[in-house]
Order: C-alpha cells, then sequence, then structure tokens
C-alpha cells in the first residue's frame, strides 16, 4: 500500500495546527515563537508533497521545492530578527511572558 | 495488504512528528521544548527523504535543526528563563479556561484541513493511480500500466507518482539519446534544484540574500546595548 498525497496533506494540517495552538496558548514568547517555525516546516512539507504530486513525465515540481527553500531562508532572518527582539523585551522588562507586554492595555 | 517498507516508515516518522510537536507545546521548560523541536524537524526531514526531497531533507536539517534550534538554545540560555516558572496561581479550571480558545481554534483548523484534503478529487479512491487529465502523454502515471484508460478528471487519490531517473538526465542535457537516458538510476535532486534555482528564480535568489543581510543587520542592531548619554 503506497501513501496517498491525502496523508501528506493531513499530517501538514496536523502539525500546522499544533503550532497555531501553542502560538495561541502559551504565554512563554520564545516557545511561541518555536511553535511559529513548526508552522513554516508544516507549509513547506505540504510544497514538498504538492510538488511531487503535480509532478509531470516522473519529475517533480522544482518550482515549488524553490519556494519551499526561499520559505526556509526567510524563517532562519526571522529567527535572527525575532530572537533579538525577544532579547530586547526581556532587557526591558526581565521577563519573557507575553502577559507582560501590557503598555497599550488600559487599566 | 502487505505494507511497504516506506509507507511503515512514512507512518513512523509521521508520528514522531507529531507527538514530538504536541511535547514542544505542553512541556514547562523551553529547553525541553527546543530538544523536542529538534526531534520534530528530524522526522519532518525523514519525510521529505521519503517524497525523494533529499536537498530539501537536508536543509531542513542543517538550518531547522543546526541553526535556527541552536540559536533558540543560546537564547534560552543566556536569559536564563529556567527561573522563570509559570505562575501557579492560576487554578486547574481558569488555566483550562485559558488554553480553550486556542484549542477551539486549532481543532477547528485541523478539521477544515482534514476535509478539504478528503474532498480532493479521488482523494479517497485509494488504489487508483494519481493522474491528470491535463498530461495527455499518457506518460504521468510511470509504473502503471492502465494510463490511457485513467478517467478524465483530476485524480488526487493513490500512490504518488513514481520518479523517472531517465526523464532527469533528458531534463539536465536535452541531447543526450534515449537510450543513453534510460541508463540514468537516479535523481540528480541538487541539479535540478539548483538548475531552477540559478536560471528561473536567480533574481528571487539575490533578493533574498538581501533580505538575511537585513535580518543580520537588524539582529544587531536590536541586540546592541543602548547607551544613554
Amino acid at each position: 500500500m503506497d501513501i496517498p498525497l491525502a496523508h501528506y496533506l493531513i499530517l501538514s494540517g496536523l502539525m500546522f495546527s499544533i503550532g497555531l495552538a501553542g502560538v495561541l496558548i502559551r504565554k512563554n514568547i520564545i516557545v511561541v515563537f518555536m511553535c511559529l517555525e513548526m508552522m513554516l516546516s508544516a507549509a513547506n512539507l505540504s510544497l514538498v508533497a504538492f510538488s511531487r504530486a503535480n509532478g509531470v513525465n516522473g519529475l517533480p515540481v522544482y518550482d515549488a521545492q524553490v519556494l519551499a527553500l526561499f520559505v526556509v531562508a526567510i524563517a532562519a532572518a526571522e529567527v535572527a530578527i525575532g530572537l533579538a527582539l525577544i532579547v530586547a523585551m526581556f532587557r526591558a522588562r526581565r521577563t519573557v511572558s507575553s502577559a507582560a507586554l501590557n503598555t497599550l492595555k488600559e487599566d | 495488504m502487505d505494507f511497504a517498507i516506506s509507507s511503515i516508515l512514512f507512518y513512523a516518522f509521521a508520528a514522531m512528528a507529531l507527538i514530538c510537536a504536541c511535547a514542544v507545546i505542553f512541556a514547562n521548560n523551553p529547553v525541553t521544548s527546543a530538544m523536542n523541536m529538534a526531534l520534530c524537524f528530524a522526522a519532518t526531514a525523514a519525510i521529505l527523504f521519503g517524497l525523494g526531497a533529499q536537498f530539501l531533507g537536508i536543509v531542513q536539517i542543517i538550518v531547522y535543526a543546526g541553526a535556527i534550534l541552536v540559536l533558540f538554545l543560546f537564547v534560552v540560555m543566556m536569559l536564563d528563563i529556567k527561573t522563570e516558572e509559570e505562575d501557579n496561581s492560576f487554578t486547574v479550571f481558569r488555566n483550562l479556561v485559558r488554553m480553550a480558545p486556542g484549542a477551539l481554534v486549532s481543532g477547528v483548523f485541523a478539521a477544515m484541513v482534514f476535509i478539504a484534503a478528503i474532498k480532493l478529487p479521488g482523494a479517497t479512491e485509494w488504489n487508483n493511480p494519481l493522474c491528470k487529465a491535463w498530461d495527455s502523454m499518457g506518460e504521468l502515471c510511470i509504473g502503471k500500466q492502465e494510463a490511457s484508460e485513467q478517467p478524465a478528471v483530476s485524480n488526487f487519490g493513490g500512490a504518488l507518482p513514481a520518479l523517472n531517473p531517465a526523464a532527469a538526465a533528458k531534463e539536465l542535457n536535452p541531447a543526450i539519446s534515449n537510450e543513453e537516458a534510460a541508463k540514468a538510476t537516479d535523481i540528480p535532486d541538487v541539479k535540478l534544484l539548483g538548475q531552477k534555482l540559478f536560471s528561473r528564480y536567480n533574481i528571487a535568489f539575490v533578493i533574498l540574500s538581501f533580505a538575511l543581510l537585513a535580518g543580520t543587520v537588524g539582529a544587531v542592531a536590536l541586540s546592541r546595548k543602548i547607551r544613554k548619554d
């Protein structure tokens, strides 16, 4: 029995939703950021699965794999910026809880 | 029903990826989260290998599990977040209430993706080879004899189409004869990907390098100490 495309898509969707749940539930901003990376990697998985499934003449569609490569590179740049922001936040607030980011909240 | 070893590996790595992903969000210690995420990325890379995207699998391991995860661990250990405990002033009930909207939203999203994947044309007809109507050559379903007898609708069920090393050799070097191409035994994944990357997407690639440069400069600018004088 071979693996159909739908199973790859379901796996990718489940990983994306677990990442989404982490982003919505967790308060530690570093873990939130990790879950964002997990969502990107899940999206990559479905891109590669579609590249294989839409292949013509026994070759995958390499445009999709180039796009997946770009996603990885942008994720690396994003992590560099994001972690610098987290370090800056820790310097200012001495915490990494997202509950501490309440400057705009009226009280 | 006989299970091929590749199917067993796929389902094993899929289960591992999902379990480690759950462990990332339920671990209290950020270092545990990071380690579980490394395992999750490794399992994803294994699935990419199984899909025939060897280069992206390697990139997944080197960039995600190697570079990004190490950066996370640096920051976690630099900031000494282990002392930062979850405040236990909340009762269990209030914790549940806090988690409910997130769990609901992501559960609805998972169900949506599941239904969309199942509703793809022909997705539940597991035994039909994956074929598309617009490929009139009949050569898309390599390894399946009844390629020309496929229904004239898009079909996303069945096994993914087999990779064809002869077509890859022909793509890399159109000048070689069919007999020469038929001798090819493997798909030169990196060569084919690089051909696309450095021809059609060359400008995008150069712009991407500027994005990485901007990221580096931004990270340095953000994390430098601001002198008050």
